[in-house]
């Protein structure tokens, strides 16, 4: 009874096993993966994301963090997940960093032409 | 026993055959994502500036709805979801970059523009006061000018004025001159100073013994005289012939006359215009002392030239 119980379990967890792995499209080790995202994470970093969007950085950071973590424990499909979503909280970062940057420069010359402007019609 | 062990197992097995269904799995993160899509979809903006990020969007769209369809693990889904939700976000960034950069691109070439503007009205500004400074300048020299012409008016004037002063002076000096001369003159000539004026006399002596004619002494008194006249023009005489009581009075009357007459000829000879010279023959009458004695009666016989003053007029007796 003990032995059947056992032998069925075994069996029971295999087709688990085989019809996840069926229904999911598991992908070899992702070490270019994790990479990319970290090359995105430091990219962002450098661009001034902690700077202008902290919250995605830090996010970033964190995943790119756990998709290390589950590299290691060879859960494969949930680094290359956390990979993506880490160089996606990465890039989003270096984005708001650099339509800040933008939108200050014109802020700055806005002023600039408002000043410009007052000094002309003062002149006139 | 048994059986409520192999319960959570077959639920297992029931829970995984559900999953493979042909009914697309769906997540609220998927649902976030597939809105998101959407309305980026929809954006003029997005579709101006952010092409590829919109199109690198749809493609995590498409393999999350593909993760969706074919019943992959909810992780994977929602993680595949939330990386399309983030390209969005990014998408949506990246329009709002760009659209910053053709603001700055086009306030630099208005800013620029104004700047021109600027230096022109600046450059304007100094050319105007430039101009007026010259005109001040202009101005200044003119006026300038106009005091340095003054000035050599007023110098001219005060020079005029000095000359016409000198000229007085020397007016005055030569009228000085000229009576101080007139005084020694007359003083030579035996004149006397009367009521009716400067009253020279040409004694008897000068005239010959019931003669007219004037001796040499007589004649050089005339041309003395006629000298004082020229000398000062403004002056007439009246000659006024006198005789003693010898005689007829017709006689008397008619020598003095003669006498006058002859020296009239001699101031005329000595050059003195005949309009200047008065004549009268007054005979015996006014004689100057009585004609009872040869000396007395010489004094009788006399020519008295009457000098008028400046006006040129004499007083006849």
């Amino acid at each position: 009874m003990n032995l059947t119980l056992k032998t069925s379990l075994t069996i029971a967890g295999g087709v688990v096993i085989a019809l996840a792995a069926g229904c999911s499209s598991m992908k070899t080790p992702t070490t270019v993966d994790l990479a990319v995202s970290q090359a995105a994470v430091d990219n962002a970093a450098a661009g001034g994301g902690a700077q202008f969007a902290p919250a995605d950085m830090s996010s970033a950071r964190d995943k790119q963090a756990l998709a290390i973590k589950a590299m290691a424990d060879k859960d494969y499909q949930l680094a290359s997940d956390l990979a993506a979503q880490a160089q996606a909280d990465a890039q989003l970062a270096q984005a708001k960093a650099n339509s800040t940057k933008a939108q200050a420069a014109a802020d700055a010359l806005r002023e600039d032409i408002r000043v410009l402007r007052d000094e002309l019609a003062r002149v006139r | 026993m048994t059986t409520f062990q192999r319960t959570p197992i077959m639920l297992a097995f029931a829970l995984l055959l559900g999953a493979c269904s042909s009914v697309p799995t769906t997540t609220s993160l998927l649902t976030q994502a597939r809105a998101d899509y959407a309305s980026a979809q929809a954006s003029p903006d997005v579709a101006r500036y952010a092409q590829l990020e919109l199109k690198n969007a749809g493609d995590a769209m498409a393999q999350a709805d593909a993760a969706a369809n074919s019943h992959e693990s909810l992780e994977h889904i929602n993680s595949l979801a939330y990386v399309t939700k983030q390209k969005l976000a990014l998408t949506q960034e990246v329009t709002k970059q760009r659209i910053a950069e053709a603001e700055v691109t086009q306030s630099g070439k208005q800013r620029d523009q104004m700047r021109l503007d600027q230096r022109t009205q600046e450059a304007a500004v100094a050319k105007a006061n430039a101009q007026a400074a010259q005109a001040n300048a202009q101005v200044a020299t003119a006026s300038a000018q106009a005091s340095n012409a003054n000035a050599a008016q007023a110098q001219l004037a005060a020079q005029t004025a000095q000359a016409n002063a000198a000229q007085a002076q020397l007016k005055t000096q030569e009228a000085q001159n000229r009576a101080a001369l007139l005084e020694v003159e007359l003083k030579a000539l035996a004149a006397k100073k009367t009521a009716r004026g400067v009253v020279i006399t040409l004694g008897d002596v000068l005239f010959g013994t019931d003669l007219a004619r004037l001796t040499a002494e007589g004649m050089r008194s005339a041309q003395r005289l006629a000298k004082v006249l020229q000398e000062n023009p403004e002056r007439n005489v009246l000659v006024e012939g006198f005789t003693d009581s010898t005689g007829s009075e017709a006689h008397n009357q008619q020598l003095s006359e003669r006498r006058a007459n002859a020296v009239r000829t001699a101031l005329l000879e000595s050059g003195v215009a005949g309009e200047r010279i008065a004549m009268r023959g007054y005979g015996e009458s006014f004689p100057v002392a009585a004609n009872d004695t040869q000396g007395n009666r010489q004094l009788n016989r006399r020519v008295e030239i009457v000098l008028s003053d400046e006006s040129g007029k004499t007083i006849a007796r």
